[in-house]
């Protein structure tokens, strides 16, 4: 228990200030000053100055916004494709849909995520948007499995087979009441997707992937500014360590979230059992009636 | 009996299938370029001879399937093609990085395996405690943060501060043993994430085993507490343990990639980031080939070995 909160205050104390430069960095970040020589130590730079002799803090408040936005819309876009592919997955009766949308998707698995990152920067030069899409598609296969196999059992129960009757849309089945059984299965995966996606971004960030090779962008920042490390060694390190506290506290603070969330899940058997106990028993007697009678007759 | 024969059949039929996907897939993402692909594969430098060069290379004049067939029947007589900018043939520069990146990976894998399970088995031992709860938030943590950031840190504190060890392995080449302190943090940043993970579902598959009937039932026979542990507990932590070590191979990969970046080793990960840079396609594609057809044989192994460990839990296909 004061792990639990201890692990989730840790986690959200660590988000917090990468996240607020992120998102509230880019305001503060002013015009950009006059250039002074590479890697100077300084002279009206509090962290110093870069490769190119640009202020390092000015740097640090503008690169966080497009590590997180990246991270955010390929999460998003990974379960925007997902979502609809898993569901009509769990929803179909045909056996030969259900494996021609999931088969395609075990073999996208197979391929390591980095590599096919890599290929396909080999030919094409993606932006931030082409970046954001690739690492969605490398989660798309991971994705659609987890929400088939959650969706499934929701998919089986007779609420599912009475909205059929009831001519319900396939839309309002598979978002209305498959998707929502199975939301609470869905948001921790998110959550370890986000973390999965943030370092997938990160790291393709810092191969050059997807990224100017002067851009502002902590990932970047690192791998440029790695030659002056030497000398300046602020410019790594002040961008190294937020990325390491984002990552962390993202990871902490999901992993929290869910454990207490598990927690109340657990707690919830106890009430429902009490209830099923007072309007079981009549049901249960009945049902048990009914199968008995059924078995006899034949014999 | 059958089913576990239809279980392997079916696991390797999917594998076979995987490895075929896998190179067509490598192939249509290298090749489907919009436009001319000569002019867009030289880039920088598109003076007419290089692309001319580009074209002919390549037998851009002929249709896709005729290409693929070719690189496909070459692949399978242990042909990758040449070079696009040296004209090398692509095995020579599988041999050459070959030996830089086995030394550290093979090293990893040898390290990761004690770690992990260590860590994990300590981990469950002393469930609730301050041991597990330190070597769960730390492996937690740890697990989510990417190499390059870790290692960046790693070697400006015990490189540039401390100077305990050589920031870098430039002026070792290719043999990086002859001087094994290089090797210290590469390989201490290539285990950083994967031991997280094998110890985190160790510590789990052990925690699981060791709240089951069955160990229960072995205690209540009397059996040391160390006989339960290592003898039926850990077994059972083995299957997902296994499947986790080939899922890191994929980790290992991106490691590798990353670390000899980092640390400036002549290894399969440099000459990839080279060849994407220099958009040398044939080099990309054939260590594509190799990685992608490795990653399949290995999940493929530890599918049918998780199998054996534990054929009730019906993993993958």
């Amino acid at each position: 228990m004061r792990g639990r909160r201890g692990r989730f205050a840790l986690g959200a104390a660590l988000v917090a200030v990468p996240l607020a430069l992120a998102l509230l960095g880019p305001l503060l970040a002013g015009e950009p000053g006059p250039r002074s020589p590479s890697f100077t130590v300084g002279g009206g730079h509090p962290l110093g100055s870069d490769f190119v002799g640009r202020d390092v803090v000015r740097q640090v408040l503008l690169g966080g916004r497009p590590v997180v936005l990246t991270a955010l819309a390929a999460t998003a876009l990974a379960y925007l494709v997902a979502l609809p592919v898993g569901l009509a997955a769990a929803l179909t009766h045909r056996r030969g849909l259900e494996e021609l949308l999931m088969r395609p998707l075990d073999v996208l698995l197979a391929v390591p995520s980095l590599l096919l990152i890599l290929l396909v920067a080999t030919v094409f030069s993606p932006g931030a948007v082409g970046l954001a899409a690739l690492v969605a598609l490398v989660n798309v296969p991971d994705a659609a499995r987890l929400v088939r196999a959650a969706g499934a059992e929701a998919a089986a129960r007779p609420a599912v087979e009475a909205l059929r009757m009831q001519g319900e849309s396939w839309a309002r089945i598979a978002f209305g009441y498959v998707g929502r059984s199975a939301l609470r299965t869905l948001v921790a995966d998110a959550g370890t997707r986000l973390t999965g996606v943030l370092y997938l971004v990160a790291t393709a960030a810092f191969l050059g992937v997807g990224v100017a090779p002067d851009a502002a962008d902590w990932a970047v920042m690192v791998d440029r500014n790695r030659t002056g490390l030497f000398v300046q060694p602020w410019a790594v390190v002040v961008p190294a360590v937020l990325i390491v506290a984002l990552t962390t506290g993202t990871n902490l603070l999901f992993d929290a979230a869910l454990d207490s969330g598990g927690a109340r899940d657990r707690d919830r058997p106890g009430p429902r059992r009490r209830r099923l106990r007072r309007t079981g028993p009549p049901g249960g007697r009945t049902a048990r009636k009914r199968a008995t009678a059924g078995r006899e007759t034949p014999a | 009996m059958s089913g576990v024969r239809r279980f392997v059949a079916r696991r390797l039929l999917l594998g076979a299938a995987q490895t075929v996907a896998v190179v067509l897939l490598i192939f249509a993402l290298t090749e489907a370029l919009p436009g001319d692909a000569a002019v867009a594969l030289a880039g920088d430098q598109p003076d007419p001879a290089r692309i001319e060069a580009i074209r002919a290379a390549l037998r851009l004049d002929r249709p896709a399937h005729e290409r693929f067939a070719d690189w496909a029947l070459g692949l399978l007589h242990g042909d990758l093609g040449t070079s696009l900018t040296s004209g090398r043939p692509v095995a020579r520069y599988l041999a050459d990085g070959f030996g830089p990146t086995l030394v550290p990976a093979a090293l990893t894998v040898a390290l990761l395996v004690p770690a992990g399970f260590g860590l994990g088995i300590l981990a469950a031992r002393h469930e609730g405690r301050t041991a597990d709860r330190l070597i769960s938030s730390v492996t937690l943590a740890v697990y989510a943060v990417p190499e390059f950031a870790l290692g960046v840190l790693l070697v400006t504190v015990l490189a540039l501060r401390l100077g305990w060890l050589p920031p870098t392995a430039v002026g070792h080449g290719t043999d990086l043993l002859a001087d094994p302190s290089v090797l210290v943090l590469p390989v201490l940043v290539l285990l950083s994430r994967p031991v997280c993970s094998l110890a985190r579902l160790v510590r789990a598959g052990m925690i699981d085993a060791l709240a089951s009937p069955y160990v229960a039932q072995a205690r209540r026979y009397g059996l040391s507490g160390a006989r339960v542990r290592y003898a039926h507990a850990l077994p059972a932590a083995l299957a997902p343990a296994a499947q986790q070590l080939a899922r890191t191979v994929d980790w290992l990969l991106s490691g590798v990639i990353v670390v000899e970046a980092l640390f400036v080793i002549p290894g399969l990960g440099t000459v990839l980031l080279d060849a994407v840079a220099e958009r040398d396609v044939p080099v990309v594609q054939g260590l594509a080939v190799v990685f992608g057809v490795l990653t399949v044989v290995l999940n493929l192994g530890a599918d049918l070995v998780a199998h054996r460990l534990a054929p009730r839990a019906g993993v993958a296909a």
